[in-house]
């Protein structure tokens, strides 16, 4: 069975609040997508800042409502029954900022079980179950405003856990992390999907947590998904050519657009001048395009060939890598 | 909604020093104008006065005056910057996420800063009736507390219209704060309104304050609710139609809001 179904959905905003008789332009953020996520996968929407991906999340919470299309979630329609899905889902929302600073570990999932009306005799037993889960028992009584981000991270988590949802949104729940607590972050929801039975719908704009996290990732560029696949037939879609990496310098980006190679900068050093660009190349073009480089005053200071990866479906498909 | 205002009240109190401000600048406020009347009237009471209005001693007047509008803001100030602080704190999509109504949010984060805010009140309202030695007896007092009562429910409502704005346009601080001081100036909270031209009475009479002030200035000086009938009905009259009013505005604000977006996290 699905947990979320969406048909064409559409959202666009407005540029000025639309009051009667103003008339407003309205700016499409997101085009008409689609897909379904089963019970109990890891979904991903992949794609760079701006991309529509927060949209889409919004709307799939009913913060937001939608400008076209439906959707979904465990059955519930996203219009008409915004309350009913409310609280059978949760969010872990981009950002640090979605905690109250000034009220402890402790009070902060007090509140909020309060607001998701979780029964007052589990109250307790919940708090301390989530505060022990994600490694904060110890620190509950201290304000959040003392916590390092990873620890806030992990506490959004515990708060977005309060109401034992059964669709769990996580958007980019390791933006802005240190190394080893997004570790912790992607550990955990692993745990969630293969242990909890939690269906996640996951947004990155990270190539290897998308593609060591989840099941099956749609890209999404533009405010269109663009390719749907499990993270290895993604990845098939570029098997007859290889992925190269190539160091240059004293190369201008802008170049690249008139480029007849389907390359895209994924690294640039403005310091020393230094650009990191990755593609498609078949093995027998590969001179042509050093070739190419070089005419227009790039200096080529290394070629690698690699192992093609999420970065290279999406140079791929848009001609621009995802940091763009 | 009893768990957003405890969250309100147990953030409010971590700022210690924020009770002591306001306490000092509400002293202040009242002071200066009820000096400066008494000033300009030649001294505490005016027979002027109580020819116009039927209260001649100035400090009581103002007092009565003062207090209520504190009380007319407290609901707006609640709405307004209730929001605000949820958005600069980046809390307020994630408290829209839950099953809580949104009209139940709002009024538990109004409700508490409205019962400091009216503790607070109350202390500076102490403060005055000691300081100028108001003439207060149980009797008033038990006159008056259904009206500011009443009026309260006439003022939450009014405010609502408020709850609706704030949430459409985020940032409208400033805008309250001018329409507080112009209702100040629009429903005699100093100064009698029928030395003020026909326009600004007519004005004033369709804000629920100036009749709360009438009625509760009317206890005072021994008028029976018979005597201020009028003043009674307008002030129901005013708050069934202020509640109204801001019912369509907070359900339409409501919609649009969810399709410009709540501010973002």
């Amino acid at each position: 069975m699905n947990a979320i179904e969406v048909r064409e959905l559409k959202k666009s905003y407005p540029k000025k609040i639309p009051l009667p008789l103003r008339r407003v332009e309205w700016i499409e953020a997101v085009k008409g997508i689609s897909f379904e996520v089963k019970k109990g996968e890891l979904f991903g929407l992949l794609g760079p800042n701006g991309a529509g991906k927060t949209t889409t999340i919004k709307m799939l919470t009913t913060l937001l409502e939608p400008t076209g299309g439906e959707a979904k979630i465990l059955g519930y329609d996203i219009k008409r029954d915004a309350r009913e899905i409310r609280k059978r889902i949760n969010l872990v929302a981009e950002g640090e900022r979605t905690l109250y600073w000034r009220l402890s570990a402790y009070e902060n999932l007090k509140y909020f079980s309060r607001i998701y009306y979780v029964p007052k005799n589990k109250e307790k037993g919940r708090i301390e179950e989530l505060l022990k889960l994600v490694g904060l028992w110890e620190r509950r009584n201290d304000l959040v405003m003392g916590f390092s981000r990873g620890m806030k991270q992990r506490l959004a988590i515990a708060k977005a856990l309060i109401n034992d949802p059964e669709v769990l949104f996580l958007d980019e729940p390791t933006l802005g992390l240190d190394v080893q607590s997004a570790l912790f972050v992607r550990e955990f929801i692993k745990k969630l999907v293969e242990e909890h039975k939690k269906t996640v719908l996951l947004t990155t704009h990270y190539m290897a947590e998308a593609e060591e996290l989840c099941d099956r990732i749609a890209i999404i560029d533009h405010g269109k998904i663009i390719a749907l696949d499990t993270p290895e037939g993604l990845k098939r879609m570029i098997t007859d050519e290889d992925a190269v990496e190539i160091k240059v310098k004293d190369f201008a980006p802008s170049k690249l657009e008139r480029s007849p190679f389907r390359m895209a900068v994924v690294k640039e050093d403005a310091s020393t001048n230094m650009l990191l660009l990755r593609g498609q190349v078949v093995e027998e073009e590969l001179p042509k395009l050093v070739e190419w480089l070089v005419r227009r005053g790039a200096k080529i200071l290394s070629v690698e060939q690699k192992e093609p990866t999420l970065e290279d479906v999406f140079i791929k498909l848009t001609g621009r890598a995802i940091r763009d | 909604m009893l768990a957003v205002m405890e969250k309100e009240l147990r953030m409010f109190f971590r700022y210690p020093l924020r009770v002591v401000s306001s306490i000092i600048v509400g002293i202040v406020f009242l002071v200066q104008f009820i000096f400066f009347g008494q000033a300009v009237l030649g001294g505490r009471y005016s027979s002027m006065l109580a020819a116009s209005t039927g209260m001649g001693d100035y400090p009581t007047y103002a007092l009565i005056g003062y207090v209520l509008w504190w009380l007319f803001t407290s609901p707006i100030e609640a709405y307004i910057f209730g929001i605000r602080r949820e958005l600069q704190r980046g809390t307020l999509e994630i408290n829209m996420l839950a099953p809580l109504r949104t009209i139940k949010f709002l009024i538990g984060l109004s409700l508490g800063w409205i019962l400091i805010d009216n503790v607070l009140m109350g202390v500076v309202f102490l403060f005055g009736v000691c300081l100028f030695k108001i003439p207060l007896s149980w009797g008033i007092i038990l006159k008056a507390v259904p009206i500011f009562m009443l009026a309260f429910v006439a003022f939450l409502g009014f405010g609502m219209i408020f709850a609706g704005l704030v949430m459409l346009f985020k940032n409208i601080g400033a805008l309250g704060q001018i329409f507080e001081f112009l209702v100040m100036f629009l429903s005699g909270v100093f100064f009698p309104l029928n030395v003020m031209p026909y326009w600004v009475r007519a004005v004033g009479n369709a804000i629920p304050l100036t009749h709360a002030i009438n009625i509760v200035r009317g206890v005072f000086v021994g008028k029976s609710y018979a005597e201020m009938a009028s003043s009674l009905q307008a002030l129901l009259l005013l708050s069934t139609a202020y509640w109204l009013i801001s019912y369509g505005i907070f359900r339409w604000a409501e919609k649009i809001t969810r399709v410009v977006g709540y501010g973002g996290y």
